[in-house]
């Protein structure tokens, strides 16, 4: 049934606006880092006049952001590693067996994908410093499981409850082992939903700021969210170079969400909807 | 039945003990294996979470500081915090923060969610694109805030100047009348499409037929949203309210990057002022305390929404 014309209208007037809304600040996050300080503080243009490279020079020579987005990198890539393989361990155990104690595992996932870190970054501060680990890129890629963890796995126990079991019962009547048809079957059929947690991990992990503002201390273990706050209140006339390192702290994240939209989008609604 | 299975397993020869495993039934070796592949996620459970979680809980009643080992102090944490000026500012504005904030990201991503479901050309890109604010990094989002927001050369005193809509430039975050309005804009425009793409995914399951026969029946489009859409969407309405009420409550980002908690507390919300005494005054025992005093609240959200949660998994 065709829509009356005034809907029509009013139906794209309404997406106009709400492009127009979360399109401004993103196109000045990126033409701020595009235009030179004579720009931005004296001479004010809405369209950069003269596109200019300087401020992502600055922000990696003058600031060492590099050595920064190094930190992050490490952190996220072996958080994300960790959280993969653990979770995965976890929510074919939760799904597929039986035995006592699994709801109260099931329901401490649910509580904790729930429990906000603001909750536990005062103990995990003094536990981090009693471990010896305080200002350490280690005490990020262990505290970090503590959400990682139950997200991935809340959301991977949705993707395993989707594949029918028989399946896997099959392949066990020919012989596979009950681990042997998780690695043979239920792993490549899943692909989807790993792919999906391997993104969510990395972006919780790369994203992440009231942690990482607490246990690092210094340039050597700063991760780019804790840099880029630093710089704030380091200088007035910052802001040439602060968007540009938002446009590098921004990309690794752009791009795994353009590779994987499609899974993000069903994991979203897996994780936070369906359950 | 233990003892037999004991003995069962030491007659096995040394030489066969990978055998003697398989010798086991079936379901206290199902079981073993189960709790082998979850024995990882346990540990990070117990220790990064349960373990922390109850150590808080001792922390709020000790004087323990970064260096010192802390020791019992009773209440005394709980009558220092509630006494402190900051705590109440804290707990008005972290109430008018979730509230305006969660009412605000429900009625646009309501809106965003209505408009993407109707029959749009390209309507992939767009909700790809009105996706962006959400898949951004937060603390990217709240410092391009910062900018467009500054006072000297913000965008928004720009184009609020040349509209002539302001005679002169607004600190919009160092001014206590515009500081929290400030702080809730920028953060709705981070969480809208968190509401919005979870409503689409719920319309998007109305079939078709309802809305078809609600036309034949003649009713109008308010009604056909107000009879169809919004009943077939309370459960999703409700968890959606539920999780963002906890995730705003304790939004620590967007107020430590925009406004620092200021100007002279306007804006401190209760994870400020728990990372300001633990983190900037180094008194681990009040920093629990404050959070504390917020932990009946959450704890009651959680049971609701693990309830909602789990009534629809089974």
């Amino acid at each position: 049934m065709r829509e009356p014309v005034s809907v029509r209208i009013l139906t794209y007037a309404c997406l106009a606006l709400f492009v127009v809304m979360v399109a401004v600040p993103l196109f000045w996050m990126v033409t701020t880092a595009i235009k030179t300080n004579k720009e931005l503080y004296e001479d004010f243009s809405y369209f950069p006049r003269q596109p200019t490279i300087v401020n992502f020079v600055r922000v990696i020579q003058r600031d060492g952001l590099l050595i920064n987005i190094r930190n992050s990198l490490a952190v996220a890539l072996t958080t994300t590693a960790v959280t993969v393989v653990v979770s995965a361990m976890a929510a074919f155990s939760i799904v597929r067996y039986r035995y006592r104690g699994r709801d109260v595992i099931g329901r401490l996932i649910l509580f904790k994908y729930l429990l906000p870190t603001a909750m536990l970054f005062v103990p995990l501060y003094a536990i981090v410093v009693s471990l010896g680990l305080g200002n350490t890129l280690r005490s990020l890629m262990l505290t970090y499981l503590s959400f990682t963890v139950p997200f991935c796995t809340w959301m991977l126990m949705g993707y395993f409850r989707s594949i029918p079991p028989e399946l896997e019962e099959h392949a066990m009547v020919d012989g596979c082992t009950k681990v042997g048809a998780l690695i043979r079957i239920l792993l490549p059929l899943s692909a989807p939903g790993l792919v999906a947690s391997a993104i969510f991990s990395f972006t919780l992990a790369w994203n992440e700021f009231l942690l990482a503002l607490v246990f690092t201390m210094d340039q050597s273990t700063m991760t780019v969210p804790i840099k880029l706050s630093m710089m704030v209140v380091g200088d007035q006339y910052i802001w040439g170079q602060l968007m540009a390192g938002a446009v590098l702290a921004s990309v690794p994240v752009a791009i795994l969400y353009f590779l994987g939209q499609r899974f993000v989008v069903q994991g979203l609604a897996a994780g936070s909807v369906k359950g | 039945m233990a003892i037999t299975q004991r003995s069962a397993t030491v007659v096995v020869p040394v030489g066969a003990a990978p055998r003697g495993a398989r010798r086991l039934p079936w379901f206290r070796r199902e079981a073993l294996e189960g709790i082998g592949l979850l024995t990882p996620t346990a540990l990070i459970l117990f220790g990064l979470v349960l373990y922390p979680f109850f150590y808080a809980i001792w922390l709020a009643f000790t004087d323990k500081a970064v260096g010192s080992p802390g020791s019992f102090v009773g209440l005394a944490n709980f009558r220092y915090v509630l006494g402190a000026p900051q705590f109440s500012a804290a707990l008005v504005n972290t109430a008018v923060l979730t509230v305006s904030a969660v009412a605000i990201k429900f009625v646009l991503g309501m809106a965003v969610a209505v408009v993407l479901n109707q029959q749009i050309r390209g309507r992939n890109f767009f909700r790809a694109f009105l996706l962006l604010p959400w898949v951004m990094p937060a603390f990217v989002v709240y410092l391009v805030w910062r900018w467009l927001y500054d006072p000297l050369s913000g965008l928004i005193n720009y184009g609020l100047l040349d509209l002539g809509l302001i005679g002169s430039p607004i600190a919009f975050l160092s001014d206590r009348s515009t500081a929290m309005a400030s702080v809730i804009v920028a953060h709705c425009w981070r969480a809208f499409p968190f509401f919005a793409i979870s409503f689409l995914a719920g319309m998007q399951t109305i079939p078709q037929e309802m809305y078809d026969a609600a036309q034949v029946d003649g009713a109008a489009r308010w009604q056909q949203f107000r009879h169809i859409t919004l009943p077939s969407l309370y459960h999703i309405i409700g968890v959606v309210l539920m999780l963002s009420t906890i995730w705003t409550a304790n939004a620590f980002e967007p107020v430590y990057l925009l406004t620092g908690g200021g100007p002279s507390d306007a804006t401190v919300v209760y994870t400020l002022l728990a990372y300001q005494m633990g983190m900037v005054n180094m008194r681990l025992g009040e920093a629990a305390a404050v959070s504390m005093l917020f932990l009946p609240l959450l704890v009651g959200l959680i049971l609701v929404v693990t309830s909602l949660l789990q009534r629809r998994a089974h």
